[in-house]
């Protein structure tokens, strides 16, 4: 798969140590690369390579197979959505204008600009009597959709996301969190996003990717990454003792299912559940084998020693 | 109507009224006081002055202010800060004064005292509110792709501006004020009776002088809050 972003040799240079190095990373097209790591690891600052918000001192960083330091800035960033935690909304201008901002400044024709703004509204179930309102007079919550809407208004094919579910409640970081997956389902774009939650990083990611003091310890998927064997760091830092079940919830009974007939009156469980679905069951029923069933039928049985493929050989 | 604007209005128009020379004669019954009709024709002058004055200074004052607070002109900002706090702290007669030899007798001494004079607050003002633009805005600006031109005009200007109308409002107020000096220039301001009196030791025109200056810059603090107050009821109730 082409690479969209490709990092190559990357340092920054703060001085005192502080900055990026080494960095070497090819974030796939259509990939949802997710960046974690201590306070200071470097995330942001490695987002901000990728819209030429900070240069770097050595290495290059290629968009779509072109070299972003041979592109004009502004029209670079123009095609590149931008989503922050201080999602930084316009003050005097209300959410429709701030979300039409990059469209008004690419001279779209008025109707289509409405048109952008209020799917956009629906998409992100922003409720369409907010697009008159001022941001001060918005939750922080919908301030961040307002700010992902704006970041998504000229349909770039990347977009950056720096922990742009702060500062809201579990349960709306939740549905934004489903909503982002499902725009990336639906769009395809490129996605890098910074966040502190592992949950939320397991979850969404394609590519995860760890970093420690300007340096990025692993990549690979979730499942590679929260494997027996991956860096202690790595482990801690994606969830200590709760990674097991963590990680079972990235894995589907499908995989761990065996031919053949389970004990007499076992619990039923769907093929495309998660595991950790599978392990809740077994541990409710007190059973230590379910009946997996595809489209209401049994295909088989999943036992709890198969549970995160210890079963196979 | 807006009510704070009130107070100045009525005490400029109270403090005309006995400016007037009807009044001015009855309180000196025996002293020369001056005619009404060229009281008005030395206040036209002297607002003229003073809003010529006061408007450089305010154009100078914006146009410094952003022109620091760009990344460009930020080695510049503590050499015209403090360049500006130098002017101000010129007594605005000093500056007349200093003014005389360069430019002769007339309206310019006094127009250079005046710029001079409102030069700093406007300036520090601007600063101010470029400073108060909120930091994720201006960062958010730049990440999606504005141009620094655009995010001068399209988000710094408009949030800044409001917050300039009080340093505006308080230039112009101190240039209504400050422009009498401008008599001893020879300008035919408000100040003009002010030096007739104090050399005729004439109590009557000495008042006459004080009062119209002071009438008129109470007029133009209450016409500055009014200004204010229509323009307060469109913008924006708070920023963050
Ligand atoms: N413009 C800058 N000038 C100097 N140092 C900087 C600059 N930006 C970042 N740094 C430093 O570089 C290091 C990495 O910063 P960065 O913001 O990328 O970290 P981060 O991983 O995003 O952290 P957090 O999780 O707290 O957001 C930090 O030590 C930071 O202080
Ligand atoms: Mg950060």
């Amino acid at each position: 798969m082409a690479a969209m972003i490709r990092f190559a040799g990357i340092s920054v240079n703060f001085g005192d140590g502080a900055g990026l190095r080494d960095i070497d990373l090819d974030v796939p097209e259509g990939a949802l690369c997710v960046l974690v790591g201590t306070s200071g690891a470097g995330k942001s600052t490695l987002m901000r390579l990728v819209n030429r918000l900070v240069v770097p001192s050595a290495g290059t960083v290629t968009l779509a197979g072109k070299d972003i330091a041979t592109r004009d800035p502004v029209e670079l960033r123009r095609g590149i959505g931008y989503a922050i935690q201080s999602v930084g909304l316009f003050p005097h201008r209300t959410v429709a204008e701030n979300i039409a901002i990059i469209p008004a400044l690419l001279g779209w024709e008025k109707r289509r600009i409405t048109e952008r703004t209020d799917a956009l509204m629906t998409m992100l179930q922003l409720d369409p009597a907010l697009a008159g309102r001022y941001p001060h007079a918005l939750s922080g919550g919908q301030a961040q959709r307002v700010g992902l809407a704006r970041a998504l208004a000229a349909d770039p094919a990347v977009l950056l996301m720096d922990e742009p579910f702060g500062a809201v409640d579990p349960i709306v970081r939740r549905a934004l969190r489903r909503e982002l997956a499902a725009i990336h389902r639906e769009t395809g774009k490129t996605i890098l996003l910074v966040t502190h939650d592992a949950e939320e990083a397991l979850e969404l990611a394609t590519l995860l990717v760890v970093m420690r003091e300007g340096r990025i310890l692993a990549q690979g998927s979730p499942l590679e990454l929260t494997a027996m064997a991956a860096d202690p760091f790595v482990r801690e830092l994606l969830g200590g003792a709760g990674l097991p079940l963590r990680r079972l919830d990235l894995l589907h009974v499908r995989d761990a299912v065996r031919p053949g007939e389970p004990e007499a009156m076992a619990p039923e469980i769907d093929a495309d559940a998660s595991q950790l679905d599978a392990l809740r069951l077994m541990l409710e029923h007190g059973a230590t084998s379910l009946v997996v069933t595809e489209a209401g039928s049994a295909v088989g049985a999943l036992r709890f020693a198969d549970l995160d493929g210890r079963g196979r050989t | 109507m807006s009510r704070p604007a009130l107070l100045p209005l009525g005490l400029g128009l109270l403090l005309a009224l006995l400016a007037s020379g009807g009044a001015a004669s009855l309180l000196w019954p025996e002293a020369r006081v001056m005619d009404t009709p060229r009281l008005l024709s030395l206040a036209g002058s002297h607002a003229r002055l003073a809003v010529i004055g006061a408007g450089i200074g305010i154009v100078l004052g914006v146009a410094l202010g952003l022109l620091v607070t760009r990344s460009l002109g930020a080695p510049w900002r503590r050499p015209v800060d403090s360049l500006a706090a130098a002017a101000q702290a010129v007594p605005p007669m000093v500056a007349v004064a200093l003014a005389l030899p360069g430019f002769g007798f007339g309206a310019a001494p006094t127009v250079i005292a005046l710029v001079l004079y409102g030069l700093m607050p406007v300036l520090r003002g601007t600063i101010g509110a470029v400073e108060a633009v909120p930091r994720a805005a201006l960062d958010a600006a730049l990440a999606i792709g504005l141009t620094p031109a655009q995010i001068l005009r399209q988000v710094e200007w408009p949030l800044v501006w409001p917050l300039l109308l009080p340093a505006l409002r308080s230039a112009v107020t101190l240039a209504m004020a400050t422009a009498a000096v401008g008599a001893l220039a020879g300008a035919a301001t408000l100040g003009t009776p002010i030096v007739i009196g104090l050399q005729m030791q004439n109590e009557a025109m000495l008042f006459q002088g004080a009062a119209a200056t002071a009438a008129l810059a109470f007029l133009a603090d209450g016409a500055m809050l009014l200004a204010a107050g229509f323009q307060s009821r469109g913008a924006l109730p708070d920023r963050r």
